[in-house]
């Protein structure tokens, strides 16, 4: 009996421990599932806390900007007072501009009453104006057709200006070969013929050379002169005592024949037409050998100096400008001072050809090439005390 | 003087210059064979089909007719067998322009005809010297322009 009931108790006992068994599976079972459950909570709450790392820095870095748009705002407040200050100061100054706005508005108002009254007056003046402009217009309009006619006129003159120049050109130029032809037959005839000749013959062929002669000398300078006009007009900064010196050296004969000295010691460098001034200083020396006192020896001055303008006096120059005063002085017969324009017309001669040789061109040479240059000539004599030659040439050209 | 007949050409329509050239040449002791021409179509008419026997040297006056002395030297200078003739230009005016041109064309020598017969005659001369001595070196420019003023040394 006690076996069986041994075996009862321990059958409840193993029914137990089976129970308590299948519970403890059971448990487990709850419990690895509790744990799985643990183990995802756990990786959730580690993303988190990454999260929060990255939340916290952005934050840290919020923090920052904050504090210094703090400082900043603080700075702005500042400035802000300042012009809030000043605000206030400017407002008490408009309060006080504008009463004297007020003030002066008042006074415009007065003004432009009297204005109104003022303008009337100058519209009417204004409509009299009107008319006289019209009268103007008219007048205008016939001044442009005067001056349009005016206008026809110069280029005309041009024109025949240089028709005529070309004319003393070619005419002077084909004159010479029939001139030269009867000089060369009178020099044959006299050569070939002499045995055949009275004297008088002779004598008379003789005067036909003469008169030869002077036609050619006639047709040279008239050459002469029309070519000053025709060659080209180059400037060129020359040392004026090379010129004096070349022209001194093609009249070495003659200088040393009257027996001159010419000084040339206080000469500057001029801007001019090489090729031309040297044909005027030969001109200019050449006659002042020529007339030179048959009694004494020629003594030649020439001197050049730069002047100013205003220096000058005289409507003729500007007188802001420089210009270079060239004087080319003798001691010879000179001439009477009522001359003194004359003596640069074209063939204008003082003296017989019997008594003082040439053409009476060359001056008008002179005085071309001076207004070739935009200068100009006087000219001072007085009769057996010398003659006296001022050229007055603008410094610097172009 | 040298034996050989010397053969000149004169270009010139003037028949008075021919005439005054002519009577130059016969006073002289210089053996010559002269031949004129009246213009310059003449001339390079005759130096064209006569290229065996050229002129030993030609006197060139420049105002011609149909073809002028500037012309016809410039056409001689460009021909092979005609650019060795020695040209003379024979003038009546001077233009120191003219003379530079004619200078760099080539021409020999530069007359400007002398109103004085003696003079003319002196200079032609001087011309045909140098010819004859065969001597016809390229002219300075300073010996270029003979006139009845050139101090001509011979």
């Amino acid at each position: 009996m006690s076996n069986t009931l041994a075996d009862d108790e321990l059958s409840v006992a193993n029914k137990e421990l089976v129970f308590q068994n299948e519970e403890k599976e059971k448990r487990a079972a709850e419990l690895s599932i509790a744990n799985k459950e643990l183990i995802f909570q756990n990786e959730e709450k580690e993303k988190r806390a990454a999260e929060l790392i990255i939340a916290n820095t952005e934050l840290i870095f919020q923090n920052k900007e904050k504090e210094k748009r703090a400082a900043e705002l603080i700075i702005a407040n500042r400035e802000l007072a300042f012009q809030n200050k000043e605000k206030e100061k400017r407002a008490a100054e408009l309060i006080i501009a504008n009463r004297e706005l007020a003030f002066q508005n008042e006074e415009k108002e007065k003004r432009a009453a009297e204005l109104i009254i003022a303008n009337k007056e100058l519209a009417f003046q204004n409509e009299e104006k009107e008319k006289r402009a019209a009268e103007l217009i008219i007048a205008n309009k016939e001044l442009a057709f005067q001056n349009e006619e005016k206008e026809k006129r110069a280029a005309e003159l041009i024109i025949a200006n240089k028709e005529l120049l070309a004319f003393t050109y070619i005419s002077s130029h084909d004159l010479q070969e029939p001139l030269r032809k009867i000089q060369t037959f009178v020099t044959i005839i006299l050569e070939n013929e002499n045995a055949n000749l009275s004297d008088k013959g002779k004598y008379n062929f003789h005067r036909m050379q003469l008169a030869a002669q002077r036609m050619q000398q006639l047709i040279d300078d008239l050459l002469a002169f029309s070519r000053i006009n025709t060659t080209d007009h180059q400037f060129e900064k020359t040392e004026l005592s090379i010129v004096i010196e070349e022209v001194k050296n093609e009249l070495r004969d003659t200088i040393r024949e009257k027996k001159a000295t010419i000084e040339a010691t206080e000469v500057c460098p001029v801007n001019i037409i090489p090729f031309q001034f040297r044909q005027l200083m030969y001109n200019l020396i050449s006659n002042a050998l020529k007339f030179s006192d048959p009694g004494s020896p020629s003594h030649i001055i020439i001197q050049s100096v730069v002047v100013k303008g205003s220096e000058l006096a005289s409507q003729y120059f500007s007188p802001e400008k420089n210009y270079c005063h060239i004087s080319v002085k003798d001691n010879g017969i000179g001439f009477e001072p009522h001359f003194n324009e004359r003596i640069f017309g074209v063939f204008q001669k003082l003296h017989s050809k019997e008594v003082y040789a040439g053409t009476g061109i060359g001056l008008a040479i002179v005085k071309k090439i001076v207004e070739n240059h935009k200068g100009r000539i006087v000219a001072t004599g007085e009769l057996n005390k010398g003659a006296r030659f001022d050229i007055y040439i603008p410094a610097n050209l172009g | 003087m040298n034996e050989k007949q010397l053969t000149i050409l004169l270009a010139d329509d003037d028949t008075d210059d021919c005439l005054f050239f002519k009577d130059a040449l016969e006073g002289m002791a210089i053996s010559t064979e002269f031949t004129t021409v009246h213009n310059g179509e003449q001339l390079m008419e005759l130096l064209n089909y006569e290229t065996n026997k050229l002129p030993h040297v030609l006197f060139l006056d420049l105002n011609m007719p149909r073809k002028n002395g500037f012309e016809c030297l410039a056409e001689i200078k460009q021909n092979k067998k005609l650019k060795g003739i020695p040209v003379v230009i024979f003038s009546t005016s001077y233009e120191q322009e003219v003379v530079n041109l004619l200078y760099r064309n080539g021409a020999q020598y530069f007359i400007r005809k002398p109103s004085e017969f003696g003079q003319f005659k002196k200079i032609i001369l001087y011309v045909l010297t140098i010819v004859a001595q065969q001597n016809m070196l390229r002219t300075t420019k300073s010996d270029f322009v003979l006139t009845a003023e050139s101090n001509l040394v011979m």
